[in-house]
């Protein structure tokens, strides 16, 4: 018989041909490898929720072969001595048998907990990131309100998977969650008894809370995280105002081969940081905190920090209480208005801001040039009025655990809390209006002055002056464009930093002088590898 | 044929139409042109090191090459000790206690050795580049979106919904119901009255109507369902008692859980008078319900149900941990402090025959968190 | 004798002088009659309402003598001569029994430093002798809850038993992890996890401060032994399966872990992926 001579050489052309022929993906498969994206650290942090939520996808995966969500009552007998002969949910059980009896089922644990709070984390930086650089703008206003709702839901989805081990600590979550739905009027002992089957606990909310978690939820995040970044895709990602940058061009790297790389890389960095959290901080120890018992509870009870917020506005709220005296007499408990409108609100808000912006700035126009947020300095100082709301409700969430750590009484840091999270905002937004009013004008100062360049000198008639390095070569005033001014020498230039390195300069710098009269510079020690030859390498080709 | 200034100041020979047979052009125009039909330019492209190899770039492939191999390492120290360490947990000092971290550690720094040599292999082997892309924003141009908006205006009329105006209303008519049928199971099958047994009122400290018309007190029992004297809590003590039935002290009665205090005598005077005060916001008589010095209450918050139970025996507040709501022992548990708005519900003590405490009957006020209804 | 028309009421009739004044011997009799009446009558006030000193009635025994000489110099200025209180600055300390003394002393709790929102625990100013001397002095003055021997208070405890006896009645104000927490307006449960035995005994069995008490009567000498176990042998630092415990405090410190730690380090990345231009 004889041998077919297989062309190596021409195998993938051929393959290629085979596929294209049969799907025709070539020309979408080039537009997609084509596809520019610009470049700034900035732009990585949605990456970082993520691949943190594709992390999450994996370790969830693996927990889901071993835990059993069911508030059947079994009887303790595993590994772990100090829990066995007590009586606990076979989910609670199932949950220290992951920890203590599969072979590597804590540190994966672990992962997917210290996972979802990198996600939650991500998601807010992000989501500030967004926020101060106006890139919710028009035609990004309907991904600014999926990302809005991806914030919840993921808080959803932590409350649900942190809910279902059944232990001391969520089950006293769970326990408020129940007050909280009851608490809302008119319907809300119909609503708590319908998802809980009955009075609290009940026998079945584990269960639900499971299929929630591990189906309805992770569907709802995937297919809203895909028309997150299919839109990001499909609008094109925004950019930095900076040389050749305008509202119509993207300019950056190729998808392939830099940026694809970086993106795969980026997401091992980031499974690598998570898988480091997970093995080395211990978090969530559920055999410390026992099964739930109604009757059981720790001091230091709060919930993962992205619910902290709420559990802060729960503590701080005043006692009142509305009482309507028809009939029978009927009651808004306190807890109403800190867990059920607050939150309503904050999400109307969010979903409504850059429409409520572009109204008041009276501007529909497209925008895919971002803005410092010197620029704009009333939103930024709205940012950091929102940040500062947000900071004294976490930290009011966790006001027991500095009153005993930092020996304050909790009753004055309850107050604290009250009187700061009605002073503090509207502190923060003046101060940082006036900071950015004050970088605005250093920005424009060095326009029209030039850079400091730190020499001094003295004139004839006795006055010292430093010398400024002008940055037009006429002295013409130049107009302020939106993107970064030079402040220090080493950053003139179209490109960047001429000193490469990040700690440390990789190469010295020349010499300044010290007088006029020393004599002229030596130009730096030439580096023997990287010259200017590389040019050619182009024509050779 | 145009030439074209590079950003780096050389000219490169670009043809308008490129040819892919054609051996003069190179590879890189090839690419460049490729890319120019997806609205891409490329402005920049500088290989970071010469053709023929130099110092640096041998140096970096050797990093880049070991940090992958290092990674290889760890990972194959993340099986042997997944495999050999000794993990079964074990009380005490042991090297048990390792095998989370190692692995953890061991995983983590495999992915980020890999992650680190991909990146610097991006960031410094691989060429710079800039390059432009058109965004080509704003939608369609006007001539198309008319030619939707026409297209779709059509087949509405086509559909002659306004023509026959009896279709529509039907349909919508028709539909509601339709979307009910689809919504009925699911909201069905969940909801719950939740004033089924009148359970919302009614703790497992109701005394049990026996069949014969009996009435029986249910006793204070601990978590291990035995019976309560007086003399088993110490004074200035508190002890959290359940109700003596069946299953008393499990969460099928996450209602009943109460705390039972033993206060000092001059406190007790206090709580007996303000008893008899009253609190003045319900008009509850709790004249008989403190047994001697013993007082006893539910121990769930009225505000959001978690178990208040940080007794202060000096100053008789009790402390809920969840949101700092404090509550008076000897002034009917009212809070005098922190969110919650309801004095804790008082349970009547008594002591039946055999000595035991008892319940004289169930809480006379609406145990746990408000809700609308609440009296 | 009858006076023409000098009766009256009895004020009247007390008021009015006698007719005939009586001898001298008469009169100094009656004056030492009413001083005597007058000693009598003070001296029976006195007894009836002054304060009784509270006469030690059995002798102390060495110890205690030791620690008389000691409570005299360092503890009476707060708690008084014999132990009865100083208002607005000590407690009684009759009937708290020489485990209180032997919590509040060996933890150096006692002497006070300064008044506040609670005693803290700081360096011992008495040896353990010293300390069993005060304690002995103070049980047999007062009476009161005592300590069982021996420095090693859990062996044999059952650590399941213990658990659940903790975490119903301990970890509220201790925390799941022994950690401590927050009491209201300054007041603090402390840390114990890492508390000798006798220290976790003396507590319960005392009651200090704001803490509850756990008579024997509530909690018997086995369900103590077994949550001393369970404090000893599973909250002791060192038992975390799964790395550093971070202090044992719940979400807040595995909150500020997350930012301080994983986002640093995520975000240097991102940094140093693309740069700052």
């Amino acid at each position: 018989m004889k041998r077919r001579k297989v062309d190596l050489k021409a195998l993938p052309a051929k393959a290629g041909n085979e596929v294209e022929d049969r799907l025709g993906v070539a020309t979408p498969l080039r537009g997609i490898l084509n596809k520019v994206f610009p470049d700034h650290w900035s732009f990585l942090l949605g990456e970082i929720a993520l691949f943190s939520f594709i992390v999450l996808l994996l370790t969830g995966t693996f927990l889901t072969f071993f835990f059993e969500p069911s508030m059947k009552e079994v009887i303790y007998d595993g590994s772990y001595t100090p829990l066995r002969g007590v009586h606990m949910s076979a989910a609670y059980a199932s949950t220290l048998d992951i920890s203590f009896d599969v072979r590597g089922g804590l540190v994966m644990r672990q992962m997917h907990h210290w996972a979802a709070l990198v996600f939650m984390a991500a998601i807010v930086v992000h989501m500030l990131r967004i926020f101060f650089t106006g890139a919710f703008r028009k035609p990004r206003e309907l991904n600014w309100i999926i990302g809005s709702l991806l914030f919840w839901i993921g808080f959803l989805a932590g409350f649900t998977g942190y809910s279902i081990p059944d232990d001391g600590l969520s089950g006293t979550g769970l326990r408020i969650a129940s007050a909280i739905m009851l608490s809302i009027p008119v319907i809300g002992t119909w609503v708590t008894s319908s998802i809980f089957n009955g009075e609290f606990p009940g026998d079945i909310i584990i269960s639900r809370f499971f299929i929630a978690h591990v189906l309805l939820i992770p569907a709802l995040l995937v297919a809203l995280i895909s028309v997150h970044v299919g839109l990001v895709f499909k609008q094109k990602h925004t950019q930095w105002p900076g040389p050749g940058r305008t509202n119509t061009n993207v300019v950056g790297e190729r998808m392939f081969p830099r940026y694809a790389i970086k993106q795969a890389g980026f997401f091992l960095a980031v499974f690598g940081v998570i898988a480091v959290l997970g093995g080395v901080l211990q978090i969530n120890p559920i055999w410390l905190f026992g099964p739930y018992e109604a009757a059981v509870v720790s001091a230091a009870s709060q919930p993962d920090w992205y619910v902290m917020f709420l559990d802060g506005s729960t503590r701080l709220m005043p006692a009142w209480e509305i009482n309507i005296p028809i009939g029978n007499g009927y009651v808004i408990p306190p807890i109403f208005w800190p867990t059920v409108v607050l939150p309503g609100i904050l999400v109307m808000l969010s979903t409504a801001y850059p429409f409520v912006e572009a109204r008041m700035n009276r501007d529909n126009k497209i925008h895919n040039l971002l803005q410092r947020p010197r620029d704009v300095p009333q939103r930024t100082a709205v940012g950091a009025m929102a940040i500062a709301f947000f900071l004294v409700l976490v930290l009011s969430g966790g006001n027991d655990v500095i009153a005993d750590k930092f020996h304050i009484s909790l009753n004055a840091m309850t107050w604290a809390g009250r009187i700061g999270l009605l002073i503090l905002p509207p502190i923060a937004y003046y101060v940082t209006y006036r900071i950015c009013l004050g970088l605005q004008q250093h920005d424009r100062e060095v326009l029209a002055h030039g850079v400091e360049t730190g020499i001094i000198r003295r004139a004839p008639d006795g006055r010292f002056y430093e010398v400024h390095q002008p940055l037009s070569e006429d002295h013409e005033e130049l107009e302020y464009v939106g993107w970064v001014v030079p402040k220090k020498m080493n950053r003139l230039g179209a490109l960047g930093p001429a000193i490469k390195g990040f700690f440390r300069p990789l190469e010295r710098p020349a010499e300044a002088p010290v007088s006029p009269g020393h004599p002229p510079v030596e130009p730096a020690p030439e580096r023997r590898e990287i010259t200017a030859e590389r040019r050619e390498i182009e024509s050779k080709k | 044929m145009s030439l074209q200034n590079g950003s780096n100041g050389t000219q490169h020979r670009v043809p308008a139409e490129i040819d892919y047979d054609d051996p003069r052009t190179t590879r890189f125009e090839k690419v460049r042109a490729a890319a120019r039909e997806d609205g891409v330019e490329i402005v920049h492209y500088e290989p970071q090191f010469p053709p023929k190899g130099s110092r640096v770039e041998r140096r970096l492939t050797r990093t880049v090459s070991s940090l992958f191999l290092l990674s290889g390492l760890f990972a194959t120290a993340f099986v042997v000790i997944y495999i050999v360490w000794p993990w079964q947990w074990d009380p005490g000092d042991t090297w048990e206690r390792f095998y989370t971290p190692l692995l953890g550690l061991t995983l983590g720094l495999s992915l980020l050795c890999i992650a680190i040599g991909v990146l610097s292999w991006g960031k410094k082997l691989l060429p710079r580049e800039v390059s432009i892309q058109d965004r080509h924003d704003g939608g369609a141009p006007e001539s198309d979106r008319r030619a939707v908006g026409t297209t779709l205006g059509y087949m509405v009329d086509e559909l002659g919904v306004k023509r026959r105006p009896l279709l529509g209303l039907s349909l919508a008519a028709g539909l509601a119901p339709v979307a009910a049928l689809a919504a009925a199971p699911l909201i069905g099958g969940l909801i719950k009255n939740p004033h089924a047994n009148n359970q919302m009122f009614v703790t497992g400290w109701a005394p049990i109507k026996g069949a014969d018309g009996s009435t029986r007190l249910v006793r204070l029992t601990r978590e291990d369902g035995t019976p309560i004297r007086p003399a088993d809590v110490s004074t200035g003590g508190q002890m959290t008692v359940f109700p003596g039935i069946p299953g008393g002290a499990s969460n099928a009665h996450a209602d009943s859980p109460t705390l039972l205090i033993h206060l000092r005598p001059d406190d007790a005077q206090v709580a007996r008078a303000n008893n008899l005060k009253g609190t003045g916001k319900d008009d509850l008589d709790r004249s008989g319900y403190m047994y001697g010095d013993f007082i006893a209450y539910s121990k769930i918050c009225t505000h959001a149900g978690c178990p208040a139970s940080l007794y202060e025996q000096q100053t008789n507040r009790l402390l809920c941990p969840c949101h700092q709501s404090q509550f008076l022992i000897t002034d009917n548990a009212k809070p005098i402090f922190g969110p919650a708005s309801r004095a804790l519900p008082q349970l009547p003590l008594g002591v039946d025959e055999e000595g035991y405490l008892v319940a004289k009957s169930d809480f006379q006020a609406t145990v746990g968190p408000d809700f609308w209804e609440r009296p | 004798m009858t006076s023409p028309h000098r009766s009256g009421g009895l004020l009247a009739r007390m008021r009015r002088r006698r007719s005939v004044p009586r001898s001298r011997a008469r009169r100094r009799a009656a004056s030492v009659a009413r001083l005597f009446a007058a000693l009598v009558l003070a001296g029976g006030l006195y007894t009836a309402f002054a304060p009784a000193i509270s006469a030690e009635d059995a002798p102390l025994s060495p110890a205690a003598m030791e620690g008389k000489a000691l409570f005299d110099t360092s503890c009476i200025s707060c708690h008084g001569m014999n132990g009865q209180g100083i208002e607005g600055r000590g407690p009684s300390l009759i009937g708290v029994g020489a485990a209180s003394v032997e919590f509040q002393v060996s933890t150096g709790r006692m002497p006070l430093g300064q008044q506040g929102a609670q005693a803290v625990e700081k360096p011992p100013v008495f040896t353990e002798e010293q300390t069993r001397q005060i304690a002995q002095y103070v049980q047999e003055i007062g009476g009161g809850p005592q300590m069982p021997e021996g420095d090693n208070l859990h062996s044999g405890g059952d650590v399941a038993a213990g658990g659940q006896i903790f975490r119903l009645n301990c970890s509220s104000c201790h925390a799941f992890g022994g950690g401590g927490g927050a009491l209201s307006s300054g007041k603090f449960a402390p840390r114990i996890s890492k508390t000798s035995d006798r220290v976790i005994w003396a507590a319960m069995l005392s009651g200090p401060q704001n803490m509850p008490v756990f008579g024997d009567n509530q909690l018997t000498p086995d369900q103590k032994r077994d949550v001393v176990a369970y404090i000893q042998e599973t909250l002791k630092n060192g038992e975390d399966p799964g790395g550093f415990n971070l202090g044992r405090l719940g979400p807040v410190t595995e909150g500020l872990a997350v930012f301080i730690v994983g986002m640093t380090a995520l975000i240097f990345t991102a940094l140093w992926i693309a740069g700052k231009s």
